[in-house]
């Protein structure tokens, strides 16, 4: 009966974990030899498998399928070739962040695309051939015949892959590529064709995945989102750009994540003491035990189980490209800067005059608090050169750290503590601390800062895109626990809604927040002179305006010169005497504070305190660097114009289009290819251009001397 | 004439917050007197009705039966002769995401100054414009099915049409054993969702009088890929009947691959969401032969469902699943409330709401009761099965009907009491 | 300030006393390849040392391991009298073991006066309150800003300040190297191939900017080509294959049989 068990559990692991070895394989082929982490990879998995499922619908034969099975790859790999050649191409030799960000504007693109030829909701194959239904019987143990073809397939394939790789000559020419461009360049080989190449096979065999897993599973636009996280766990795993290493860990975390959620494991440790008891809370773990495996391998081998540690060294990533201003003063700087404090501040005056209070309450307020969750980003980004794309850990600790103080289980919590917590939480009722706003965000805060210390402390060691990856991987397990921990806790899927705060420390209040308005209907005869001023509106101004300034001192302070230099180069900062790793914690741990401040502010604002689960996605954290490099990251001030420009152009977009997602997403990879600087960069860009076209000498002669200091990198 | 008023920083009542917020809103220069009197408005004149559908995102598929559902039930209200207002709606698309649902409806609030809304389906989208539906005083009507919406989380303004979870558990466990068999395997999504229809299919059944045998519970996480260890332990074990406690695409998956390994040949298998069309039109043949617990199909003979069927059928040339069902009750029924009422002021409306018997509904009699204002909805059990004409959805054959005063569980069971 | 006053104690004391920097058989290993094998190294306060050999004859790695940039497979490197092998780069840097790269990296998209202020607070850090280094502005350290004029004096760099490092002419952008490793002021200065790439007068230059502002340093030089070293070192080690071929004065070491041999037959570059 057990073996019974294990031996179909065993199946099942094989099973998906040969579609994730179909997936991850062309991840990290792709990566290896062009150095390109594609998050559209998912996207090109749910396209083939939405070609699959035209030929089946359009076909009505079940033997279509076979046909589909041929043509859907093939056309993913169309598509692959052409956002190769668009997109991709003018990015090699770009540091990694940057295909990062253009494939995550593909995403948007692709997605939208796809529900607007296909339309919302769940499909699937009209009939699949008959050979494929029903079980089959195997040296005793009845199969799903299904699960055996995914695994011929996939096995096939890899087989395939295997084969091409060290035993063609194309296999030879990309695998000397990944370990060395400028030399395969120098043998007189044509690169760029067989980029074009690589990238079309990896399309394939997502498109190839897609095919056969919507078999099982049917399909739906978010089909790539569900998909991708996986895979690149897996690529990170195995180590990138290892074949063999996306095959072993395609397979392992196939095999442990089936073998963690059924009870197979539990039983046949049943007998054993400890043992037994342990495995019985597998299932409970399954969903953090991937994220768990990755995070404890990069820990012990920062590059993965087959990373090649000689390669992708860090001085194979291109530059990260700071932003900078050539074409305005400092002066005129700092004047615009006043000037939109200044009109920030009279903005609430304006209400139900010029526009109405949503532009200011909602609009305004999350452009603020986004701006915030951006400027935390870029002081590790844009200054520690630290790509994390888990940083919405931070602001969803820190929404969800304000919220349950709000909520009063924080203070619960602390009055469980045996012996010392009755009288701690004595002390905090004492405070007022439930219901205190500025105690609330000070929780989100703390809390969101220990956190990042621990996250920094086991992270730091880990460089470039592993760092980005472990980062994610921390994040996701932190949604994890939100969503899979009783609702008591944390809400849940439900959220947590409806808490009360006021602006009180210690029983002094000013009233609820939400309630409490400074002024409000003013008229002097005909004239009004403002109709609603709300307190919470500069509370959220002076969170922001602090949070920014505190930032900015901190990279003009010492501390912060050390910062600029490690982003200049690691190693010289390193041999002036500075302990790079311990600067690299600090700031980690003031972003992620700053990142909570900007979490916290958002659960209070808006209609009601209160946050969700969907706070937690990692399309936050793609989205807020999309907002910094928008700007233009290392600046400081461009990540909030990011944020400005990236929330008001959704905005705008939206009111004319369902589909501005996909008009945003082209928009950024417009950006990121003709203008990574970001907006900042964008009046010297002109000045250039402008100068270029009046037949001035270049502006890379020796002779001209910039009038004023320069700190960007402009060449 | 416009008073001169200032208050600084002083706590306001939460009526009056209210008419400020929304007075500013809309009214904008034009009203500028529009700061004293303006709730009321009432008999005679025009309803602001918002409609929030999650449009893009997880759950759009979802939204357009929502979506169509409410539109058609203003254009109903407006067209007839019962009521003397006109009904104006504004639109919003909640997305799958909480933040952006509290600002979709802080939008409508503040730019169109509604006083009632319906929408969400997700239940956090829906738990939090439960706390904004309180706080700014609008009438709402919800789209989620989660418990505490009209449980722990109900709040005077919150009038739900959407048949509960707790309903279906009421109108379905006990037939499950008495029908399906007594030993009972239950596989859920580990998530609020999934841990509620499993807390309460258990409760009941431990309560029956009828034989019951838990054989195991397995969970998988919201959204997995794949389902097949918890299929081959459910088909591996001495179950009779699996209740699976998901929805979604976590459902259509799960039973995607359950029927590639043949699981209906080990055991029965029984949904509390397998009925839904969405779930039906994702799985195709896949889905033949499983129950569920059914909270609505276009051919139930119930007070004037059929007219609505046709008339929707004309209209969208699609038939009408639950969530269209769910938001033409939701809109009609409030739409009687205001005519009661003879004011469209939602503070008065709330009170005439709660309790007030409708006729007829798509539902024949129904009410919001009192104590929790929650709609009393019949449940049937159904099961699907394949369809006559040439539609990738399965049909659903309706099995038995629970009438809405049994499916309901008793005011005291629930934790809500709002009188 | 100067390392001078101690060069003058060696007389009556233990020699072993007076090797500023030693390593005893310091070995590291890439797999197969032994990079540097058992190299015994002694340089004394003062002296201006030169480490030569072909490429591929470990210089570059036996700095690295110097330095702290790579750990060693076995075998330790004393600093000043005290075990360092264990200690992080930077934590050698603090204890005066400076050190210029072969290729050029200065903070390039920073100022010139930029990059000597980092320099120069290196030194100042320990004495920077808690406070100050997150909160101060970073120009208004007095003493910070004193040596960094100083040292913008000494290498010729005071009336560039404002220019883009990224911007500098090669010759400058080299001077800046120095400059960075003269404002941390360290006791003792390894050099990786300070010429290389450069015209014979650039190398000229070079070379006299070393000898006027590093006079008063313990130098090590890694350098490729043997004639200039002949000129400058008091003492050279010739590095083949991983191991120390000899080590001498620049007369024994042109002599040196096995030292042509490695060069004129060996050549692997």
């Amino acid at each position: 009966m057990v073996v019974e068990a294990l031996v179909d559990q065993l199946l099942n692991g094989l099973t998906i974990g040969v579609v994730y070895v179909l997936l991850a394989a062309g991840l990290s082929i792709v990566f290896g030899v062009m150095d390109v982490i594609n998050f559209a990879h998912g996207e090109l998995y749910a396209l083939g498998a939405y070609f699959a499922f035209s030929v089946t619908t359009a076909a009505g034969d079940p033997n279509a399928f076979w046909v589909a099975l041929l043509l859907a790859p093939a056309a993913v790999a169309v598509v692959g070739v052409g956002v190769e050649r668009l997109t991709i191409r003018p990015l090699y030799g770009r540091n990694p962040l940057y295909h990062i960000l253009l494939t995550f504007g593909l995403v948007l693109i692709l997605k939208d695309v796809v529900e607007f030829v296909w339309g919302p909701g769940n499909k699937s194959y009209p009939v699949t051939p008959g050979v494929l239904q029903g079980q089959v019987a195997v040296a005793g143990f009845d199969f799903p015949r299904y699960s055996l073809f995914v695994i011929a397939v996939g096995s096939l394939m890899a087989a395939g892959t295997w084969y091409a790789l060290n035993d063609t000559r194309v296999g030879l020419v990309v695998r000397a590529g990944a370990q060395d461009r400028e030399m395969v360049r120098h043998l007189g080989i044509e690169v760029d064709r067989y980029y074009t190449l690589v990238f079309a096979f990896g399309a394939a065999l997502a498109g190839l995945a897609g095919v056969v897993l919507a078999g099982r599973n049917g399909l739906e636009v978010a089909m790539g989102d569900s998909v991708i996280i996986p895979a690149f766990v897996i690529v990170v795993l195995g180590g990138l750009g290892s074949f063999r290493g996306a095959v072993v860990g395609g397979l392992v975390v196939g095999v442990v994540q089936t073998l963690t959620r059924s009870g197979v494991v539990a039983e046949v440790f049943a007998p054993v003491p400890v043992v037994g008891e342990l495995a019985a809370l597998l299932p409970a773990l399954e969903g953090l035990v991937v994220f768990g495996l990755m995070i404890a391998v990069l820990l012990f081998r920062p590059r993965g189980l087959f990373g090649n540690p000689e390669w992708q060294s860090s001085e194979g990533e291109g530059d990260l490209l700071v932003g900078g201003g050539g074409a305005l003063g400092s002066v005129w700087r700092r004047r615009l800067a006043l000037g939109a404090v200044a009109l920030l501040i009279v903005a609430p005056f304006g209400v139900g005059l010029a526009y109405d209070g949503f532009v200011v309450y909602s609009l305004l307020v999350s452009i603020l608090v986004w701006a915030l969750f951006a400027v935390s980003l870029d002081l590790v980004m844009g200054y520690a050169g630290l790509v994390s794309l888990g940083h919405v850990l931070f602001y969803g600790v820190g929404a969800y750290g304000t919220v349950l103080a709000a909520d009063g289980r924080v203070t619960d919590l602390v009055a469980a503590v045996p012996a010392v917590g009755s009288p701690l939480a004595a002390g905090l009722g004492a405070l007022g601390y439930a219901d205190s706003l500025p105690l609330a965000l000070l929780t989100g805060v703390a809390a969101a800062a220990a956190v990042a210390w621990v996250v920094g402390y086991l992270s730091i060691r880990v460089a470039g895109v592993y760092f980005a990856m472990i980062t994610l991987g921390f994040a996701e397990l932190f949604r994890q626990v939100v969503v899979k921990l009783p609702a008591s806790w944390a809400g849940s899927t439900d959220g947590l809604y409806g808490a009360e705060l006021s602006y009180s420390v210690a029983g002094v209040s000013l009233g609820e927040v939400g309630d409490v308005v400074l002024v409000e209907g003013v008229a002097a005869g005909p004239v009004v002179l403002a109709r609603e001023v709300r307190l919470l509106y500069f509370v959220v101004l002076a969170g922001v305006l602090g949070g920014y300034l505190l930032a900015r001192r901190v990279i003009e302070a010492p501390f912060g010169g050390v910062l600029t230099a490690i982003r200049e180069s690691e190693a010289r900062a390193q041999f002036l005497g500075y302990n790079v790793v311990a600067h690299k914690r600090r700031v980690f741990v003031l972003s992620g504070a700053l990142a909570a401040l900007a979490g916290g502010l958002q659960a209070v604002t808006g209609l009601v305190v209160g946050v969700g689960p969907s706070l937690l996605h990692w399309i936050n954290s793609g989205e807020v660097i999309v907002m910094a490099v928008l700007g233009g990251m290392g600046t400081l001030y461009g990540p909030i114009l990011g944020a400005a420009v990236f929330r008001g152009g959704q905005e705008l977009l939206s009111t004319y289009t369902g589909q501005w997602r996909a008009l945003l997403g082209l928009v950024f990879v417009l950006f990121v290819v003709f203008l990574p600087r970001g907006i900042v960069s964008l009046p010297g860009e002109l000045q250039r251009r402008l100068r270029e076209r009046g037949g001035d000498p270049p502006t890379g002669a020796p002779a001209e001397t910039p009038a004023e200091p320069k700190l960007e990198g402009d060449d | 004439m416009p008073e001169d008023r200032t208050a600084d920083s002083t706590t306001r009542s939460a009526t009056d917050r209210r008419t400020l917020l929304k007075s500013v809103g809309a009214a904008g220069v034009a009203g500028l007197s529009g700061l004293a009197g303006c709730a009321g408005g009432g008999g005679g004149g025009t309803v602001r009705y918002g409609v929030l559908t999650p449009d893009t995102g997880t759950y759009s598929s979802l939204a357009e039966g929502q979506r169509q559902g409410a539109r058609m039930a203003i254009r109903d209200v407006n067209e007839s002769d019962e009521y003397d207002f006109e009904i104006e709606r504004f639109d919003g698309d909640t997305e799958a995401g909480d933040e952006v649902a509290q600002s979709e409806a802080e939008r409508l609030i503040r730019q169109n100054d509604i006083d009632y809304m319906i929408g969400a389906i997700s239940s956090s989208v829906a738990l939090s414009l439960n706390e904004v539906a309180d706080s700014q005083e609008i009438v709402y009507n919800p789209g989620g099915a989660a418990i505490p919406i009209t449980g722990g989380a109900c709040n005077e303004y919150v009038f739900r049409c959407e048949t509960n979870t707790a309903m279906i558990a009421e109108a379905c466990a006990e037939w499950t054993i008495e029908n399906l068999g007594s030993d009972v395997f239950f596989h859920i999504a580990n998530y609020a969702y999934g841990e509620s229809v499993l807390r309460e299919w258990r409760s009941r059944m431990e309560a029956s009088d009828a034989e019951f045998n838990e054989v195991d519970q397995t969970g998988a996480e919201f959204g997995a890929e794949n389902f097949d260890p918890f299929i081959s332990q459910i088909a591996n074990s001495d179950a009779d009947v699996a209740v699976i406690g998901a929805t979604g695409g976590d459902l259509v998956r799960f039973l995607s691959q359950a029927a590639s390994q043949n699981l209906q040949d080990e055991v029965d298998i029984m949904t509390t969401t397998g009925s839904f069309l969405s779930v039906r039109r994702g799985i195709g043949e896949a889905g033949y032969g499983v129950y569920s617990g059914t909270r609505y199909v276009p051919s139930v003979d119930t007070g004037d469902n059929q007219d609505f069927v046709g008339r929707y059928r004309n209209q969208y040339d699609s038939e009408p699943d639950n969530f269209a069902r769910v938001a033409y009750d939701s809109v009609r029924m409030t739409a009687n409330g205001i005519r009661e009422a003879g004011t469209a002021d939602p503070e008065e409306v709330k009170d005439t709401l709660a309790g007030l018997s409708q006729s007829p509904t798509l539902f024949g009699d129904n009410a919001f009761r009192s104590c929790d204002h929650q709609a009393t909805n019949p449940v049937w059990v159904g099961r699907n099965v394949e369809p006559e004409g040439d539609t990738a959805a399965a049909d659903v054959e309706l099995v038995d009907r629970v009438a809405g005063s049994d499916a309901i569980p008793s005011c005291s069971d629930v934790d809500c009491d709002l009188g | 300030m100067s390392a001078d006053d101690a060069s003058g104690t060696g007389a009556g004391t233990d020699r072993e006393s007076d090797a500023v920097l030693a390593t005893e058989a310091l070995t590291k290993r890439f797999g197969e390849l032994t990079a540097v094998d058992g190299v015994d190294l002694r340089v004394e306060r003062g002296e201006f040392r030169s480490v030569i050999g072909p490429n591929g004859a470990g210089k570059t790695t036996l700095f690295d391991l110097i330095t702290g940039a790579q750990r060693p497979t076995s075998g330790s490197v004393r600093f000043d009298g005290e075990d360092v092998t264990a200690l992080a780069p930077h934590e050698r840097v603090r204890r005066g073991l400076g050190r210029s790269f072969q290729i050029t990296t200065v903070f390039s998209g920073l100022t010139v006066r930029e990059n000597v202020r980092l320099a120069a607070q290196s030194v100042h850090d320990a004495s920077i309150s808690r406070v100050d280094r997150f909160l101060r502005p970073k120009g208004s350290f007095e003493a910070i800003a004193a040596d960094t004029t100083a040292t913008l004096k000494r290498v010729e760099l005071a009336d560039r300040t404002e220019e883009r490092a990224g911007a500098l002419a090669y010759g400058d952008r080299r001077r800046l190297e120095i400059g960075l490793v003269l404002a941390t002021d360290p006791a003792v200065v390894l050099l990786d191939e300070p010429t290389a790439g450069m015209s014979a007068e650039e190398t000229a230059a070079t070379m006299q900017l070393i000898d006027e502002v590093l006079a008063d340093r313990t130098l090590v030089l890694i350098e490729h080509d043997v004639d200039l070293v002949l000129e400058v070192s008091d003492r050279i080690t010739v590095l083949d294959r991983g191991r120390v071929l000899t080590t001498g004065s620049p007369e024994a070491v042109a002599d040196d049989g096995d030292v042509q041999r490695a060069y004129l037959g060996g050549d692997r570059g």
